[in-house]
């Protein structure tokens, strides 16, 4: 079991901050050897610097080399692994176990994240945006919706993951069956569903306007859709659609 | 319905599996075949945490595997079972020989692997391993998710694909 106190705890509020900065920057060096372990060694850094003896001691090497080996985790949620790694580190947990903690991490990070995040958090954003432009936004309102909100998620997910690695240690297994992570990404397609069945035809309505010209070629377009997404099935990913879709009203608005 | 996909992937639980291949698979159980995760009640802990509420899981070793793999197989519900490495999907199918399929998912960078895909690296031991597996009748093929070409075992080994 963790102690209930660690040094990674009480690390200096900048040292906190530089990590979390650092996290934002997690895929720059995404590549297919080691995909975000280089990655996660540089968010960990600032911290490993408070292991005995310093940027000069073998400690803070091995950690760091040991750190920026392969790793693969969904990059909103490796603030979890990050804090949650920092703190057996500092807390001199035997490095074998942190190797087989760090392993057994990166999945579940990526599964719970992708489907918090591709799959609900994005194309929920992007259903509000699409509401936006139905019920009149400009191009840049539809734009900045979607923006503030997507952003406003990820970084507030980044922010709580790192705060309850450090404060959880090896122990977050606990932190992943929080509610939110559990049942999110189920209630948040429940909204998603909800602002669709709003924003769509709204947005829809906007795009045939007054006359009823345009609307039989809107109804055939959403039926060839539907037929293609059932074709498709497995090759189709949701949040591409949603993408694309919010893409397609925002070059409309833009171009009307 | 039973198991629709044998995958090696040494991620085991992720995001491709629980989103990629398990939303368009409608798939209901997962069973993490791995000798070590199977006696470490924290690991276990972990990769339930993994998986959305409306999957279960089932940990084994590869021995009981082999073992409760016709119990598996005759679930109502449609199932995925992953190894983390070669060696253990090797030893499940010769112990089974009811599977006919294997799927490469991901076998990332080692010390004494080489690249054949971006995301299939292999030893000389494990290339070895996957022509075995074929040798006797079983198609492998790699492909990380659904929306991916499957590649045939030969176009893998040889790099081409890259």
């Amino acid at each position: 079991m963790t102690a209930p106190t660690s040094r990674a705890v009480d690390l200096p509020v900048r040292v906190k901050l530089a990590m979390h900065f650092r996290l934002l920057a997690l895929q720059g060096s995404w590549n297919y050897e080691t995909l975000n372990g280089t990655g996660i060694g540089f968010a960990m850094e600032p911290a490993l610097r408070y292991l005995p003896g310093g940027i000069d001691g073998p400690a803070y090497r091995a950690a760091l080399a040991r750190e920026s080996r392969y790793f693969n985790a969904h990059p909103y949620l490796a603030g979890i692994g990050v804090g949650a790694l920092v703190r057996a580190e500092l807390d001199g947990v035997d490095p074998a176990r942190i190797e087989r903690f760090r392993t057994a991490l990166a999945g579940p990070l990526g599964s719970v994240g992708d489907r918090l995040v591709w799959a609900s958090w994005l194309p929920f954003c992007s259903l509000v945006a699409i509401g936006v432009y139905g019920a009149g936004g400009s191009p840049m309102g539809v734009v900045g919706t979607f923006l503030l909100l997507y952003n406003a998620g990820h970084i507030l997910l980044r922010a709580w993951g790192l705060r309850i690695g450090l404060s959880r240690g090896l122990n977050v297994a606990s932190a992943l069956g929080s509610p939110v992570l559990r049942q999110g990404p189920q209630y948040i397609g429940y909204a998603a569903a909800l602002v669709a069945g709003v924003a769509l035809p709204l947005a829809l309505q906007r795009v045939a306007g007054p006359g009823r010209g345009l609307a039989g070629g809107i109804i055939g377009a959403a039926l060839i859709g539907i037929l293609l997404l059932a074709r498709l099935r497995e090759h189709a990913e949701g949040w591409r659609i949603a993408l694309g879709v919010l893409a397609i009203f925002v070059l409309y608005s833009v171009l009307t | 319905m039973g198991i629709h996909l044998y995958r090696i992937d040494d991620r085991l639980i992720h995001g491709q599996v629980v989103v990629g291949w398990g939303q368009p698979l409608n798939i209901r159980f997962l069973v993490l075949v791995d000798d070590l995760v199977a006696s470490s009640d924290w690991e276990k802990e972990l990769y339930r945490m993994a998986i959305p509420p409306e999957m279960e899981i089932y940990f084994a070793d590869v021995g009981s595997a082999i073992r409760d793999h016709a119990r598996y197989a005759a679930d109502p519900r449609p199932g995925l079972l992953i190894t983390s490495d070669i060696a253990s999907m090797h030893r499940l199918v010769n112990g089974v020989k009811a599977i006919g399929s294997v799927n490469l998912g991901g076998i990332h960078h080692r010390a004494g692997r080489a690249e054949k895909l971006r995301y299939i690296f292999l030893t000389p031991d494990e290339e070895r391993q996957l022509r075995e597996l074929e040798a006797a009748g079983i198609e492998v093929t790699a492909q990380d998710v659904p929306s991916a070409r499957a590649v045939p075992l030969a176009e893998v080994l040889e790099g081409e694909s890259r």
